[in-house]
């Protein structure tokens, strides 16, 4: 088989929407990397400047621009993984060129490798063997599910099997018998709110989505999972691609989007090939594709693969990375549902939040919103990862308590251990901490506590652990992915990690505090977006739970 | 008119305690500006589209719990804003402090370019040169460049990217680009080479908009010794029909660069590599500071004006007894001043009453 030309590889996108991920990845792939010549062929063929081009391809972290490039191994150094001794790996598998990533969402199946489209994973080089993400254990506590009801069932990704419990009812219901407006009121009555991070209400997005003027409009998925110790949106796309891909359709009807598009980080190949088989069996059988059955909806579906930057899921600039732009997040307002994909209405959701939708439509909104527990609208999938006896995704109650979830449906921590902190949101939210560990795991509890769930990652540290350095791979990892954009963030991630990586900059335990909680709160108040004021809850957080190992790690590194 | 001036209907937000009209479309920072509340800005530039990145424009908005960007903020009726309440000037002074800690100095002579002390003057303003947060400096010299007319320190960058966005937005070349990200980014070119491979046009508007001097103008900063003050005399580029305003900068007697005008009606800041580099001409030691005349030898000869005038008097004479006032020709030179040109097609128009008077820069 000869390799494709250039031209060859970019005729088989150029004509589709969001067109320039899949070419550059075309070029990556074949190549092994982005060569100086291949991105003078794509910006010259795709008409934009070489030199933006060429500073956009610099913003991913897995583009790579010399050999061995694409197959180089990659391995995972987020907080968990380091936990598990990734950087004697990264040293191990240094002859064959590796190189460390973010965590890439495999926390309960440490250490990942990335070579090429496989995921390796094992503890030591000589044990890496190609690993399937896990399937969610039964729910410990019998709960009822909404995204994980059926995920459990064989034969799950194929239509049959999807078809078995009850798939595309939501979608043939709503169509054949809903108006558009009816799906916005159930899936407004049912409490839905986002689950990417912000928890955002899901009916309104939507409804905000309808009325916009500007045609055509558009569903994005975000599934870039960029969040460390966030690892829920993958198992739900490896195990159940059609609900989220029946979500997206649902969201179409009922926003009046006509095209939609996945966007998956690069760090899940193996799930693009089980979205995409998944795209074509559901494309088959008319549920994505023009008149779906047999209706005048049409709804076509694409999947694009992200490159390496968390930032991307940040819902603009996500919007920026698929138009093929420099990936900075977009001055808000104005919002997407009025702006978004190529300047016209577009809903942005998450994977687990569309996978909800359907399961809402079949079932009704007081069955939804019955699910929570007390007040609380619904379930959400935590991402449990780090010193537990049984890491995984659960599908929880709104409301239940941490305590619950740590130590009754995960088994507690390590025999002889104790849980020190928590983080909430991945990173995002910083850590938990002594009484603070006893709280419900709905957002107004946590807010009180100077946090939020967001996308509900939760990373377990025992007490063996140093929250000093926990706190400083946190911060590098904002100082790597933050974008450029604005000040606070460009420079406070990086001034935060440096007062935390063992030199303390000759400064009084007092000046470090002060200088700290200076830069947290400008960054807080006044970043650009979501990266930049997040990133300081992880300083705000240590400091007011591990004040006494500060002063001794500042005294000590001064 | 209502008590404040204002047409009833006319929309209006409360801008620090009072009620000031605004635009449809105007951003917070616009109406500010209007109203004469001066909100510091590290990233604006008044012909470029907002970009909110330096987040010095913040301003508290009431019902908000963050400040807000007010260069990228639209006005809405009864907004009320505070621009300079304790929070925010804090928040001022911190991000200003943070700029400086990333920069190897501070203080660059102005002749680098029009816009290079804003960044020293809003740390004077906020006294916020204070030595706190220091830590790796960001920003990679490439003073290496090879061309003769941009210096590129970017040790002294702070990333506002004006430079990038005045060369896609104004010049519309996309010369330049941003590299990698955080606090690795770069200022960059295709592929990170030289100015003179890139789409560069060596236009100078990147030198004149950067507001730290880290891109700098070579040929003004070769004047940077000579001890005695800048001098502006503004006038309009002779070089070509367009008309753009500028700003000769001037030591003594002694031409040491050229600023082009932001407020010039026909370039608004804008210039090309001949207006705003092209001036050493005028003090160059070639240039003739004599009359010259063709002797019977074939070769030229010193002479004085009245020589050298009877000469050209009595040439232009013969001809014009010979063919006609309408054989004449003149062409002003681009290179000579406007009065000169000014003399020129009054001695064409008026001397010989003929319209046949042209310039080279009319092209
Ligand atoms: C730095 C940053 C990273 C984010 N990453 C993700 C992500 O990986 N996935 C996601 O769904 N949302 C992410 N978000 C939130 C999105 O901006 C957006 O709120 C979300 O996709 C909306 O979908 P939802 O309403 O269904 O939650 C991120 C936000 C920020 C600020
Ligand atoms: S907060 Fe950070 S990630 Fe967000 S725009 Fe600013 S620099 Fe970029
Ligand atoms: S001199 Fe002009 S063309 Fe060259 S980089 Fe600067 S703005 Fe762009
Ligand atoms: S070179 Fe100057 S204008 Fe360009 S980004 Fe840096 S500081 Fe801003
Ligand atoms: S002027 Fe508004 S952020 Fe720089």
């Amino acid at each position: 088989m000869t390799n494709p030309t250039d031209l060859e590889l970019i005729d088989r996108w150029r004509h589709e929407p969001a067109p320039l991920l899949p070419i550059l990845h075309a070029f990556h792939d074949r190549d092994g990397y982005l060569s100086e010549e291949a991105i003078r062929t794509v910006a010259d063929e795709l008409r934009i400047p070489a030199a933006d081009l060429f500073g956009t391809v610099t913003f991913y972290h897995h583009f790579s621009r010399s050999a061995p490039g694409q197959s180089a191994p990659r391995v995972c150094t987020g907080p968990i993984c380091r936990l598990h001794g990734a950087e004697t790996m990264l040293s191990d598998l240094q002859d064959q060129g590796a190189t460390p990533m973010p965590c890439s969402g495999r926390c309960d199946v440490p250490i990942p490798v990335l070579k090429g489209h496989t995921t390796l994973s094992g503890l030591t080089a000589e044990s890496l063997t190609p690993s399937r993400s896990p399937l969610p254990d039964p729910n410990p506590a019998g709960q009822v599910e909404c995204v994980f009801a059926h995920i459990r069932e064989p034969d799950r990704t194929s239509l049959a099997g999807y078809e078995r419990t009850g798939g595309y009812e939501a979608l043939t219901k709503a169509v054949k018998t809903l108006t558009p407006e009816a799906v916005i009121d159930m899936v407004d009555r049912s409490g839905l709110a986002g689950r990417g991070g912000a928890g955002f209400p899901t009916g309104r997005k939507w409804h905000y989505v309808r009325t916009a003027p500007g045609d055509p409009k558009t569903v994005v998925c975000n599934a870039d999972e960029g969040e460390p110790g966030c690892f829920k949106d993958r198992t739900i796309m490896d195990y159940d691609p059609h609900g989220l891909i029946e979500g997206m359709v649902i969201a179409g009807y009922a926003t009046g989007a006509t095209r939609g598009f996945i966007y998956l980080r690069y760090e899940y190949p193996e799930t693009e090939l089980v979205l995409t088989q998944a795209l074509a069996a559901a494309e088959a059988a008319g549920f994505v594709g023009d008149h779906i059955l047999g209706s005048d909806f049409s709804f076509n579906l694409y999947i694009r693969r992200g490159a390496g930057a968390y930032i991307c899921g940040e819902e603009t600039s996500l919007l920026n990375s698929l138009e093929g732009k420099h990936p900075f997040p977009r001055n808000r307002p104005p919002y997407p549902t009025t702006n978004g994909f190529e300047d016209l209405p577009t809903v942005v959701n998450n994977v687990e939040t569309l996978a909800s939708v359907a399961p809402i439509v079949r079932h009704g909104a007081d069955w939804y919103q019955s699910l929570g527990l007390g007040d609380h609208a619904g379930t959400k999938i935590i991402s449990l990862s780090g010193d537990v006896r049984r890491p995984g995704n659960y599908e929880v109650p709104i409301g239940l308590p941490l305590q619950t979830l740590i130590n009754d449906w995960a088994g507690g921590p390590l025999s002889g251990r104790t849980v020190q902190a928590v983080t909430m949101a991945g990173l995002s939210g910083g850590f938990l901490a002594g009484d603070d560990l006893n709280i419900t795991l709905d957002d107004p509890t946590i807010r009180q506590k100077g946090s939020y769930l967001g996308a509900g990652g939760i990373m377990v540290f025992d007490d063996s652990r140093s929250m000093i350095e926990v706190a400083h791979d946190a911060m590098e990892f904002f100082a790597h992915e933050s974008c450029g954009k604005c000040f606070p963030c460009r420079i406070g991630t990086t001034r935060l990690t440096e007062r935390l990586n063992g030199e303390a900059k000759n400064l009084t335990h007092d000046q470090w505090l002060i200088e700290v909680e200076d830069l947290g709160r400008t960054m807080k108040e006044t970043s650009a977006c979501g990266l930049g004021q997040a990133a300081p809850l992880v300083t705000e957080s240590l400091v007011r739970y591990f004040g006494d190992e500060v002063r001794k790690y500042v005294e000590n590194s001064s | 008119m209502n008590q404040n001036g204002h047409h009833p209907k006319q929309k209006t937000i409360i801008l620090n305690g009072r009620e000031v009209a605004f635009f449809e479309g105007e951003t917070v920072y616009e109406v500010a500006q209007r109203n004469q509340q001066d909100i510091p800005t590290l990233c604006y530039d008044d012909r470029l589209e907002p970009f909110g990145g330096c987040r010095l424009c913040v301003v508290d908005v009431e019902g908000m719990r963050n400040p807000v960007a007010s260069c990228t903020f639209q006005a809405t009726p009864g907004l009320v804003v505070n621009t300079h309440t304790e929070r925010i000037e804090t928040h001022r002074k911190t991000l200003l402090e943070m700029v400086v800690s990333e920069n190897r100095e501070l203080e660059v002579d102005p002749l680098r370019g029009y816009a290079s002390q804003e960044l020293t003057d809003l740390v004077s303003l906020y006294e916020a040169q204070t030595g706190r947060f220091q830590g790796s400096q960001s920003g990679t010299t490439n003073t290496e460049d090879d061309n003769p007319f941009i210096f590129r320190d970017y040790d002294l960058c702070i990333s506002c990217y004006r430079c990038v966005r005045v060369c896609a937005e104004e010049e519309g070349d996309y010369a330049i680009s941003i590299m990698n990200r955080g606090f690795e980014t770069q200022i960059t070119t295709e592929f990170n080479g030289l100015l003179k491979d890139s789409a560069c046009t060596f236009c100078g508007q990147c030198v004149q908009t950067c507001p730290t001097g880290a891109l700098g103008d070579l040929k003004a900063m070769r004047a940077a010794s000579i001890p005695l003050p800048i001098a502006k005399t503004r006038t309009i580029c002779p070089y070509c029909g367009v008309g753009c305003s500028v700003d000769v900068l001037t030591k003594g007697d002694q031409i040491v660069g050229i600023h082009p005008a932001m407020d010039g009606p026909a370039n608004e800041g804008a210039l090309c590599i001949k207006g705003q580099f092209a001036f050493d001409f005028v003090q160059h030691g070639d240039r003739l500071k004599t009359p010259l005349i063709r002797g019977e030898d074939g070769r030229f000869h010193p002479a004085s004006w009245d020589e050298a005038l009877d000469r050209a008097a009595d040439g232009f004479q013969k001809v014009e007894e010979q063919y006609g006032r309408h054989a004449v020709y003149g062409v002003a030179s681009g290179r000579a001043p406007h009065e000169a040109a000014y003399t020129m097609q009054k001695f064409i128009r008026a001397g010989y009453g003929t319209h046949n008077i042209d310039n080279c820069s009319r092209a």
